[in-house]
């Protein structure tokens, strides 16, 4: 009935923010209406999502139904959409945990519905803004924008300390983005000074990665600062994440699951967008930063969460640990780091907010979160029970559940590039396991006590907003393959961009590893000529490849070739 | 004899329609005084604001009429500049006397000597405004800050309102003091032959090496002496008692018209005269610019009264303002200042609106006042939380875009660091200003419901409004300040 096209995905992104402006005119004394309407909005906006999914072209790298119209001419600012394979799948898991969020809130809002429906639709289009903009200028907008309904939701419907978590959440993000502003603003001057037009675009910045790589060292590692603070204070990576354990336990279950499934991967997506593409140099020189921080994240993220008391606590910061590994992938620079990282994303977009919507289940019913206050809950609440472990496994990474290919896939880029660190983010898989096991063991098994054998199992409402769930996170365990389709060209054009070459190099690689293997066996004349007839369209573009630290790995038998075809 | 009379005479009509709004506003408002005021009984004198509000809108008409020139002597200029901030101020001024009305009302306090001094004070705004010598900029401010003295200490059996008046003009009187020092050395700095502003570019160019000196201390006098008229750091200090003692309609008066006419004239000053020795002012002014942005918002955290919390976080916004003076191209400096100025001017005067419709219910006006208000007027919470978000400079809201203009101009300019700064400052203004938000929101109210009355509702709903239109046109806004006053 409806095709992918620009049109639609507008509709799709700003369907909520309509439904917002009307649930305004509706009285205040009408729940029903703000959680049935909102609902029916989010699915609605969902259902027109799904067309994106199936008209993807997946063998172009290109942003897919682009379209611009001029917004400040005076500025270049254009007002400009469209949508790659990265950004597509994160803007498919906003619109799958939409209604989600919004199921999840009939029951655990007990006050000023009209509001918390209306700024859950708002931030809905805010968040979707962010994922098909083309220009920066409408990015940065978006990205402000998110925050003052992410403010509102945590600080009226937020736990004991709401005020001072939802201030701190927006202080925190709101630091970062101002430094990612100048960075931003530097870079658009720069642009004006080597090209003469002002320009937002996205496309025009990182068009400009090869005139910042020329710039002074001070100047690209200032600006990948800049850039890096703002994004690393949203993801939140280690010294930037003490907002999250506040505003994930102050927020109400809803706002916890959004912030989880979707905030947080505006960062990495940022990272990912705007941070490698723009400056790759300026990236690789302070790379050993990046990784140990993504390590410390890591380990520090599940260290910290073994000693939680409060469940909601510990799920926060299990996501300071996944996500210290989903950056750690990225940086790996490589296909499979990136690939995994994204993927990791979605994954922690669907196992975390499960696992706060499990958390949110018991608070509803006994108002509080303490493990040590549950225990044997799997006797009262069987099929709570069964969804507890799935998002459990799903979370650490068991085989058969989105977890454990997300992670493979990271630990294989992550050797390929820094192999000490694949072991240290091995180490934090461990202990991320070792967490959540001994949380669902002190919740679900043990003895049982009387206020917790009277509790409810799930209810059909329930169940249907955790089905999703399951369902993605065995569909994404069993068959990965259409994910990765999806983000296998734009991965590969992003690679491109960090390290040109990167493919070639590779390719040379293989070939030249065969060749010198064929050779070994003493069949070397014919397939060794054609071996280095390849060579010097391989050698030219080599040298851009091999300045890095990934272009060596590849880059070795190069070194080696010519010392065994003397020895044969 | 005779001939040079004549001369003068003639060279005096040829140049007085440049200074009609003025004149206007000088000859009205002392007619209001005598013979006006002996129309209108004890109980009538609230009338005068109507007028005053017609008189306004005249004058604002007779501002965008009157041509370009130079007249005087070239003491005084009309140009874009000289118009677009003179609109400013009479936009401020009519803002003023709206908030007026009711609280002089409920505190009986209406006479007809307030408003004449608001329009005497308006006139030296717009003399300040198209100042270009600097003796005419040195009596413009006179002119303008005497009136406001008087304004401050209004409520003159309220020991507040006199101190704040004392402290204001003792401190004014000083820097007016500093002000015309400099002034005195950089005539003699420059040959005593010339204060037009535009000639002493030339001539201090042209000043040998040994009167170095001279110039510096000359420059910086006459920068201390303005930078005390905008209120910026360190030459703040009597702002924020001021601002708390004086009547609040004269809180939002002072947070606005002259600030927009002392912009005007750093604009001006800075920019064409002082432009060839810039290396003499650069650094000094951007060290006061970054003061005023780190102090106004770091003092402000911690204020209980809300209107030294608008006091100090003024000051801050003067802090980023100066980064339009401190701009290399003195017409997209001007021009991004006046929008900022516009976009504060409209945001500043509805929260005030707000803060005096809480005064006339009787409560005072501290933070905690606002307990609530979301419960007990929705609409006047969402308007002062529109306020204050694009105070904040939260995007999409208009003060993003009047930031981001001042802050791009600024990276152009090569002022990264104090961009940065000016960036991070706003991160912290967003606390204390959410800090109300809370308030008004999350906190249960205290006691009743009141009704509201109308003249503040009229003054919040249109700067509300006119807050939200402008966001809605906010990318085009800069094109448009282009277009209205610099073609």
């Amino acid at each position: 009935m409806f095709t992918a096209n620009t049109t639609l995905m507008l509709v799709a992104t700003f369907l909520p923010l309509l439904g917002a402006l009307v649930l305004i005119f509706v009285p205040k004394d009408q729940r029903r209406v703000f959680e049935i309407g909102s609902l029916l909005v989010m699915i609605a906006h969902l259902l027109l999502s799904l067309p994106f999914w199936f008209g993807y072209d997946r063998a172009s790298d290109a942003v897919q139904w682009f379209q611009a119209w001029t917004w400040i001419p005076a500025l270049g600012v254009k007002f400009a959409v469209g949508m790659d394979g990265i950004s597509l799948l994160l803007w498919l898991l906003t619109t799958f945990i939409g209604p989600i969020a919004i199921a999840c809130s009939f029951k655990s809002i007990e006050e000023r519905h009209k509001e918390y429906y209306i700024w859950m639709l708002v931030l809905q289009t805010a968040m979707l803004g962010v994922f098909i903009t083309q220009d920066m200028f409408l990015f940065y907008l978006f990205w402000e924008v998110m925050l003052v309904p992410m403010y509102f939701l945590i600080a009226i419907w937020g736990g004991p300390q709401k005020l001072y978590a939802a201030i701190k959440l927006f202080l925190y993000t709101l630091a970062g983005s101002v430094l990612m502003l100048v960075a931003l603003l530097a870079i658009y001057f720069l642009q004006h000074k080597t090209t003469g037009s002002y320009d937002f675009s996205l496309a025009s910045f990182q068009a400009m990665a090869p005139v910042i790589a020329q710039q002074s060292k001070t100047y690209q590692h200032l600006m990948a600062l800049a850039f890096f603070i703002g994004f690393a204070i949203k993801v939140p990576m280690f010294p930037f994440h003490t907002w999250l354990p506040d505003a994930h336990v102050q927020a109400p279950t809803a706002g916890s699951v959004i912030l989880a499934a979707i905030l947080l991967k505006m960062g990495t997506y940022g990272f990912v967008r705007f941070l490698l593409p723009i400056m790759p140099t300026a990236t690789k020189d302070l790379m050993p930063w990046f990784i140990g921080l993504s390590l410390i994240g890591i380990i520090y993220g599940a260290l910290v969460a073994m000693i939680q008391k409060d469940m909601k606590k510990l799920v926060a910061y299990s996501s300071v640990s996944h996500l210290g590994l989903c950056m750690l992938g990225v940086f790996a620079l490589n296909p499979y780091g990136i690939k995994g990282g994204l993927f990791q994303m979605l994954n922690h977009g669907i196992s975390t907010s499960g696992l706060f919507l499990v958390v949110g289940i018991v608070y509803e019913r006994r108002h509080t979160r303490m493990i040590a206050d549950f225990g044997g809950l799997s006797k009262s609440m069987p099929v709570y029970a069964t969804i507890f472990m799935i998002m459990t496994m799903s979370s650490i990474g068991l085989p058969l559940l989105n977890g454990f290919i997300g992670e493979g896939i990271i630990l294989m880029g992550s050797f390929q590039a820094f192999p000490w660190a694949a072991v240290v983010a091995t180490l934090g898989i461990i202990l991320g396991a070792a967490y959540m096991l001994w949380m669902f063991q002190r919740v679900m098994f043990g003895p049982i006590s009387a206020v917790n054998e009277k509790m409810d199992d799930l209810n059909l409402r329930e169940v249907l907003y955790f089905a999703p769930l399951v369902v993605a996170a065995f569909w994404i365990g069993l068959y990965p393959k259409p994910i990765m389709d999806v983000m296998d060209a734009p991965v590969r054009k992003l690679v491109e961009q960090v390290t040109p070459g990167y493919y070639a190099a590779e390719a040379l690689a293989v070939k030249q590893a065969i060749a010198a293997k064929l050779g070994m066996q003493g069949m070397a004349a014919p397939h060794h000529g054609s071996a280095t007839s390849e060579s010097p369209n391989g050698e030219q573009e080599h040298p851009a490849g091999h300045g890095t630290a990934h272009g060596e790995a590849p880059a070795t038998p190069t070194h080696e070739h010519p010392a065994q075809g003397g020895g044969n | 004899m005779t001939g040079f009379a004549q001369g003068l005479l003639s060279a005096l009509l040829r140049d007085t329609h440049l200074i009609t709004p003025q004149l206007f506003l000088i000859i009205v408002a002392t007619l209001m005084l005598w013979p006006g005021d002996l129309f209108f009984n004890r109980n009538e004198k609230h009338k005068w604001a109507p007028i005053t509000q017609v008189i306004l809108a005249v004058t604002a008409v007779l501002v965008t009429v009157t041509t370009d020139g130079e007249g005087f002597s070239r003491m005084f200029r009309m140009d874009g500049l000289t118009r677009g901030f003179q609109m400013l101020c009479v936009v401020a001024t009519a803002g003023t006397v709206l908030l007026s009305m009711r609280l002089l009302d409920s505190l009986k306090q209406q006479t007809v000597e307030y408003y004449a001094l608001i329009l005497f004070s308006l006139s030296g705004m717009l003399f300040l405004c198209g100042a270009s010598d600097l003796i005419s900029v040195y009596f413009s401010i006179e002119l303008m800050a005497i009136c406001i003295y008087i304004l401050v200490a209004y409520l003159r059996d309220r020991a507040t309102s006199v101190e704040a008046g004392m402290k204001y003009f003792l401190l004014g009187a000083f820097s007016s003091g500093i002000l015309v020092y400099g002034i005195s050395l950089l005539y003699g700095a420059a040959g005593g032959v010339t204060t037009n502003l535009a000639d002493l570019n030339q001539a201090l160019a042209l000043t040998p090496t040994t009167s170095n000196l001279l110039v510096y201390a000359g420059v910086l006098m006459v920068l201390v002496g303005m930078a005390f008229k905008v209120a910026a750091v360190p030459f703040h200090m009597w702002a924020p008692d001021a601002y708390e003692g004086a009547p609040t309609p004269i809180t939002a008066f002072m947070a606005t018209a002259p600030k927009a006419a002392a912009l005007a004239a750093f604009l001006r000053v800075f920019g064409a005269g002082f432009h060839g020795v810039s290396s003499d002012w650069v650094l000094p002014l951007s060290y006061i610019a970054g003061a005023s942005m780190i102090l106004g918002n770091v003092a402000a955290v911690k204020q209980v009264s809300m209107k030294r919390l608008l006091a100090y976080s003024s000051i801050a916004h003067v802090g980023y303002m100066l980064l339009g003076v401190l701009s290399g191209d003195p017409r997209a400096g001007a021009q991004a200042v006046w929008l900022y100025m516009l976009i504060y001017i409209v945001m500043n005067t509805g929260a005030f609106a707000v803060v005096i419709y809480l005064q006339g219910k009787g409560e005072s006006e501290r933070i905690e006042d606002f307990k609530g208000l979301g419960r007990k007027h929705p609409v006047l919470a969402f308007a002062m939380m529109i306020f204050l978000l694009s105070l904040a400079g939260i995007p999409p809201l208009v003060g993003f875009f009047g930031k981001f203009y001042l802050f791009k101009l600024a990276i152009e300019q090569g002022f990264v660091t104090l961009t940065v700064l000016a960036l991070l400052t706003s991160a912290v203004s967003a606390y204390y200003y959410l800090g109300v938000v809370n308030q008004m929101y999350f906190r249960e109210p205290e006691g009743e419901t009141a009704p509201m009355g109308a003249g503040p509702v009229f003054i919040v709903t249109l700067t509300c409004a006119l807050v939200l239109v402008g966001t809605a046109f906010g990318p085009w806004l800069l094109e448009w300040a282009g277009r209205i006053f610099w073609v």
